[in-house]
C-alpha cells in the first residue's frame, strides 16, 4: 500500500521523505542507560515498599506495624500518623490520601510503606505489618454508584462531576429527521503499559530539603505537593523529572512521590523505591471505561439533524483528572460536524474499582469511537458515501466550536478529509467490503473515520506557562522548560524549533528540561500542549535574542551591525563566522542573554467554561481483516492525514501519529483490563497483551501543515490526535467488514461470532 | 567491574550462600548469592549495570534482554545456579561493538526510539539477528515479537528491520548493511 513514489495531493507532505536529524537521546538510549530516574541505583540506598490493601472498599479499624518496625533491617514503617502536613492531594478535588486514613477504597489503595535495608527484608516487613479491616460494600458498578441507596465512597457522594450542554431547537432538529440511529456504546479500561513502571528515588540533600527523583509530567507541582506533605516550603524540594520510560498520560499525577518521600524525610536517607509489574497494574491510572448513548439523526439529504449523547463515566476511587476527561467527553461528543441541535450530558462516577486518569486520547477517544460508528451508519442508512457525508456535515471554518464556544478559525477537517480520500487505500478499495480464501473465511473492511481535538487546557485550568532562553556559559543555546522528555520526542521539537525561529545550528541546541533547580514553571507537559507553547515561546522571544547578540557582536568586533546575521555556529559577517556562540558567550559574561518568557493561562474570549479554543485534525483510513473461522482481527493497513499546522519535527510527528495509532488500534481490537468485583484480572503483560510486531498494520502517515491565513494559533500538538483517530477508523473497518455495527469494544473472537451469526441469521 | 553493591552478607559459613563464577562483558567474576537469585536483579543491583530493564520481570517484555553465551535470552528469567561457567553479554558491552553499530544506526534513524526504555533489549536482539547467516527481514519481524515497545507503533523498529536485511535484489541500494 504504501507507495512513497506516488504523488501526494497539493498540501501534503510525507515526513517520512523529509530528512531529520535523529532524536538527540537515541544514542544514550540505545546504550541503555540516558539516565532513567528508577535506574538511579547507588550504594547505601534503601528500598522502599508499599502496602496496598488487598480490599477494594473497607474500614481501617487498625494498623499494627510493631512486628515491622522490630524487624532487623527495616528504617521505618510509615503510615498516615507519619504525615506532618497535608495528608491528601488532588488536581480539582483534594480526595486522594498519600496514605489511608481510616478508609481503603480501590485494591491496591496504600496503606502503609517500610524502607529496609533490602527489597526482601521490605516485602518481609509488609507481611508483618497487621491491619485490621472491617469489609464495606464495594461499589464496582458505576450505574448503581449512582442510585441514591448507594454506598458513597466519599463523604460527598458518588456523583463527582456532571454537566449538560445543549444549544439549537431540539425539536425542530428532531422534526426534521428522516434516518435515526440511536445506540448504547461501551468502551473499556485500557491500561498505559509504559514499560517503565513508577519508581525512582527521594533523598534528603544534607541541607534540610529533599530532592526527588521521578519521571513525572511536571517536577513543580510534585514539589508543590511533597512540600506540603512534609510541612516545608517548596523550595526546599529539589524535582527532577526526566527521562521518562513512557507516560502516556500514566504519570501526570504523582504516583509514588509522596510514599517515597515521606520514608525518605523519615529516615533521613536515601531511599529508592521502583514498583512491580502486579502492583503497578493496581496502583496506576488507566483509561476511564465509559458507556455513552447517542441518538443522531439526520434529514433527507443527509443533513445532520439532533444529536443527543448521555455519557457515563467510571472514574474509580479517586478524582485525578476525572472531571477533565469527562469534560473532553463531552466537548468531542458532536465532533467537527454542524448539528442542528445537540443535547448533550455526562455523570461520573466514584466507585471501588481502580483509579481511572489521564491517558492520551484523553477522554474524547471513547465517544469519537461512538460518534464515527453513528457517522457511518447514519450515512448508510441515507445511502451515501462514508467520506461524503462527512464532508457535507463539516461545520464552516469560521463557525463556533463544537459547544458554541468562542474558537480560532479551522479548517483542518475539510484539509484533512479531502487528503485522505484521495488515498490509495481509500481508492482502490470502492467496494469498501469483501471476502477472500476458502468459503470467504476473511472478511475485508475499509472504514474512515474524521476527528478534530482540542490542543492546549482550554479555559479554566490554572496552568501558565514560563520558559527561559539563555546563552549558556560555555556558548550553548539553552531553552530551559519545566517540561520532561516522555519520549516524545520534545528534545528534536526544542532542537528544530531554535535552528527555525533562532537560525543556530541543530548542535548549537542544548534543550534543558523538567528540573525544578534550573527550570522554570511550565505547567505539565499535557493536553498536546508543549510542542504549541515552545514555538510560541521561541518565536516571541526570537527579536530580542536576535538584537542582543548582534549588537554584542557589533560592539565588540566593531563591524556594523547591518551586516551581522544569525546563523550556525555563531553570528556571521559578510564574510562568514565572527564570533561563535561560545566567543560571545564568554565576552558577554554576566551580560548573556537571558530571556523569560512568560505565557498566560489561555484566556480565550469565550465564557465557556471547560472548553477549548484551539483544534487540530486528523483523517484516517484502516483496512481490516476478520478472520471468520477464529474470530481474529488484523488491522492490516492504514492511512492517517494529520492536519495539526507546521510539523517541526518529521519523525517525531511520524512516530506520535505511528505511536499513538496502534495504541488506538489496540483499543478497539484488543485491550481491556478486566476489573472484576474490585480486583483487575491481569496484572503483567503476559497476561493483558498489549501490540507486538506482528500486530502493527503497515501505515502511510502524511501531515497538511497549512492552516487558515492569519492563523497566530501556530502548530498543533501531535501526541494524541492519533489515538484519537485510530480507535473510530479501526472500528468502522470492523463493523464494514462484518457489515455490523460495533458497539462494545475491544472487538474480541467472541463478539466476532456473534455478529456473523447476525449476518448469517 | 568497579562499583559494586556487596549483596547480603552471611552470618555464618553454614548459611553462606554458594558462589557463582561466569564471565560478566568479558571479565571473570564471582557472586554469593541464592541460586534462584536472577541475573537481572544481579545485574543491576549488584554490578549497577542498568541497561536491562525490569519491564515485566516474567520474561514477555524483552526490555532486559542480555545474550548468554551468545544467545538472547531474559535476564528475568535466568537464576543464579544457571550461570555457573557461561559467558554474560550485556548492553553495556555490546552497544559500542561493531557489531552493534549497523542496528544501532539503524534504530536511531529509522525512529525507533521514543522513550527508550525497550531500546537496550531491542538493540541486544537485533543485532543477535544480525549476526545470523541467511536471516531475512520476514523472519527477524517475527522474532522481534519477543519485543514490546509502547511508544513507536513498531513504525521505526520495522523500518530499522527492512534496513539492515535488505530483499536480495535491494542489497546493493540499501543505504544500512
Amino acid at each position: 500500500m504504501t507507495q512513497p513514489n506516488a504523488p501526494l495531493p497539493a498540501g501534503v507532505m510525507r515526513p517520512l521523505a523529509h530528512a531529520d536529524l535523529a532524536r538527540p537521546d537515541a544514542l544514550a538510549k540505545l546504550g541503555g542507560n540516558p539516565g532513567y530516574l528508577s535506574d538511579r541505583i547507588a550504594p547505601g540506598q534503601l528500598r522502599g515498599a508499599i502496602l496496598g490493601s488487598p480490599h477494594p472498599h473497607a474500614r481501617i479499624v487498625s494498623i499494627d506495624t510493631a512486628a515491622a518496625r522490630a524487624l532487623p533491617g527495616v528504617h521505618a514503617v510509615v503510615t498516615h500518623a507519619d504525615i506532618p502536613g497535608q495528608a491528601d492531594y488532588g488536581l480539582r478535588r483534594v480526595d486522594r490520601p498519600a496514605l489511608c486514613r481510616d478508609r481503603v477504597r480501590y485494591v491496591g489503595d496504600a496503606v502503609a510503606a517500610v524502607a529496609a535495608d533490602s527489597l526482601e527484608i521490605a516485602h518481609a516487613a509488609l507481611d508483618l505489618i497487621a491491619v485490621k479491616y472491617e469489609l464495606l460494600p464495594a461499589v464496582t458498578c458505576p450505574q448503581t454508584a449512582l442510585r441514591p441507596e448507594a454506598t458513597a465512597v466519599h463523604a460527598g457522594g458518588n456523583l463527582l462531576h456532571q454537566h449538560r450542554h445543549r444549544l439549537g431547537d431540539d425539536g425542530a432538529a428532531d422534526a426534521a429527521t428522516v434516518h435515526r440511529v440511536s445506540a448504547t456504546y461501551e468502551t473499556p479500561r485500557q491500561m498505559h503499559a509504559f514499560l517503565e513502571t513508577e519508581g525512582g528515588v527521594a533523598e534528603p540533600d544534607g541541607q534540610g530539603g529533599l530532592c526527588l527523583y521521578f519521571a513525572n509530567h511536571n517536577p513543580e507541582r510534585e514539589r508543590q505537593v511533597v512540600a506540603a506533605l512534609l510541612d516545608i516550603p517548596p523550595e526546599r524540594v529539589h524535582s527532577v523529572g526526566s527521562p521518562v520510560g513512557g507516560s502516556y498520560g500514566g504519570k501526570d499525577e504523582l504516583t509514588v512521590q509522596p510514599i517515597a518521600a515521606l520514608l525518605a524525610w523519615k529516615t533521613q536517607r536515601s531511599v529508592r523505591l521502583h514498583l512491580g509489574r502486579a502492583q503497578s497494574t493496581d496502583f496506576g491510572v488507566k483509561r476511564h471505561p465509559m458507556r455513552i448513548q447517542m441518538e443522531s439523526g439526520c434529514d433527507a439529504r443527509g443533513r445532520l439533524t439532533c444529536h443527543r449523547v448521555q455519557i457515563l463515566a467510571d472514574t474509580g476511587a479517586y478524582a485525578t483528572h476525572g472531571p477533565e476527561v469527562l469534560d473532553a467527553a463531552l466537548e468531542h461528543a458532536p465532533g467537527p460536524y454542524a448539528w442542528q441541535s445537540i443535547d448533550i450530558a455526562g455523570r461520573l462516577a466514584y466507585t471501588n474499582n481502580g483509579v481511572a486518569g489521564a491517558f492520551r486520547g484523553f477522554g474524547a477517544v471513547q465517544v469519537q469511537f461512538a460518534l464515527e460508528q453513528q457517522m457511518d451508519r447514519l450515512a448508510h442508512a441515507a445511502h451515501l458515501d462514508p467520506a461524503d457525508f462527512r464532508l457535507r456535515n463539516l461545520k464552516p471554518v469560521d463557525a463556533p466550536g463544537p459547544l458554541g464556544q468562542i474558537v480560532v478559525p479551522f479548517d483542518g477537517p475539510q484539509r484533512a478529509l479531502a487528503a485522505l480520500v484521495r488515498h490509495p487505500l481509500w481508492v482502490s478499495h470502492p467496494q469498501r467490503h469483501w471476502s477472500d480464501g476458502p468459503g470467504g473465511r476473511y472478511r475485508h473492511g475499509i472504514g474512515l473515520a474524521l476527528v478534530h481535538r482540542s490542543d492546549g487546557f482550554g479555559k479554566g485550568f490554572p496552568f501558565g506557562c514560563r520558559m527561559e532562553l539563555a546563552l549558556a556559559e560555555d556558548g550553548a543555546i539553552e531553552l530551559r522548560s519545566g517540561f520532561t522528555e516522555l519520549g516524545q520526542n520534545l528534545l528534536s521539537a526544542v532542537r528544530n524549533t531554535c535552528v527555525h525561529f533562532l537560525h543556530c545550528g541543530p548542535d548549537d541546541v542544548r534543550p534543558v528540561l523538567g528540573d525544578t533547580r534550573c527550570t522554570p514553571d511550565s505547567g505539565p507537559v499535557a493536553a498536546s500542549r508543549a510542542t504549541t507553547l515552545v514555538w510560541h515561546a521561541l518565536q516571541r522571544a526570537a527579536p530580542q535574542w536576535r538584537s542582543q547578540l548582534l549588537a554584542a557582536t557589533a560592539q565588540a568586533f566593531d563591524v556594523a551591525r547591518e551586516n551581522l546575521r544569525l546563523g550556525a555556529g555563531g553570528v556571521h559577517g559578510c564574510a562568514g563566522l565572527i564570533a561563535s556562540y561560545a566567543q560571545l558567550a564568554l565576552h558577554m559574561g554576566a551580560q548573556r542573554p537571558k530571556i523569560t518568557i512568560d505565557q498566560p493561562p489561555e484566556v480565550t474570549p469565550s465564557d465557556a467554561p471547560d472548553t477549548h479554543y484551539v483544534f487540530g485534525a486528523c483523517a484516517g483510513v484502516a483496512h481490516a481483516v476478520v478472520d471468520s473461522w477464529t474470530g481474529s482481527i488484523r488491522i492490516t493497513e492504514m492511512a492517517l492525514v494529520g492536519a495539526v499546522g507546521p510539523v517541526v519535527s518529521p519523525m517525531g510527528y511520524l512516530g506520535q501519529l505511528e505511536g499513538g495509532a496502534l495504541m488506538g488500534q489496540a483499543l478497539c481490537t484488543q485491550e481491556s483490563l478486566d476489573c472484576v468485583d474490585g480486583h483487575y484480572q491481569q496484572r503483567n503483560l503476559d497476561s493483558y497483551l498489549i501490540p507486538t510486531l506482528a500486530d502493527a498494520p503497515s501505515m502511510d502517515v502524511w501531515a497538511i501543515e497549512g492552516l487558515p491565513e492569519g492563523d497566530t494559533a501556530g502548530p498543533r500538538g501531535t501526541g494524541e490526535i492519533s489515538v484519537n483517530i485510530a480507535t473510530p477508523a479501526c472500528a468502522n473497518a470492523i463493523a464494514c467488514a462484518l457489515q455490523s455495527p460495533i458497539e462494545s469494544l475491544p472487538v474480541r473472537p467472541a463478539t466476532v461470532f456473534r455478529l456473523l451469526e447476525g449476518v448469517f441469521a | 567491574m568497579n562499583a559494586c553493591i556487596p549483596l547480603a552478607v552471611a552470618e555464618n559459613a553454614d548459611t553462606a550462600p554458594p558462589a557463582w563464577s561466569f564471565v560478566l562483558n568479558g571479565q571473570a567474576v564471582e557472586v554469593h548469592c541464592a541460586p534462584d537469585q536472577r541475573l537481572l536483579s544481579l545485574l543491576r543491583e549488584h554490578f549497577l549495570l542498568v541497561g536491562a530493564k525490569p519491564g515485566c520481570e516474567v520474561g514477555r517484555c524483552g526490555a532486559c534482554m542480555v545474550w548468554l553465551d551468545g544467545q538472547p535470552a531474559n535476564s528475568c528469567l535466568l537464576m543464579a545456579w544457571q550461570l555457573e561457567g557461561r559467558q554474560v553479554t550485556t548492553i553495556e558491552s555490546l552497544s559500542c561493538t561493531p557489531q552493534a553499530a549497523p542496528v544501532v544506526a539503524a534504530l536511531a534513524q529509522s525512529g525507533g526510539v521514543q522513550c527508550g526504555y525497550c531500546s537496550a533489549g531491542m538493540c541486544m536482539g537485533l543485532t543477535y539477528l544480525h549476526q545470523q547467516p541467511g536471516m531475512d527481514a520476514p523472519t527477524a519481524s517475527a522474532l522481534m515479537c519477543g519485543h514490546l515497545c509502547r511508544c513507536t507503533g513498531y513504525g521505526g523498529i520495522q523500518r530499522a528491520i527492512d534496513a539492515l536485511f535488505p530483499a536480495p535484489d535491494q542489497r546493493n541500494s540499501a543505504g544500512i548493511s
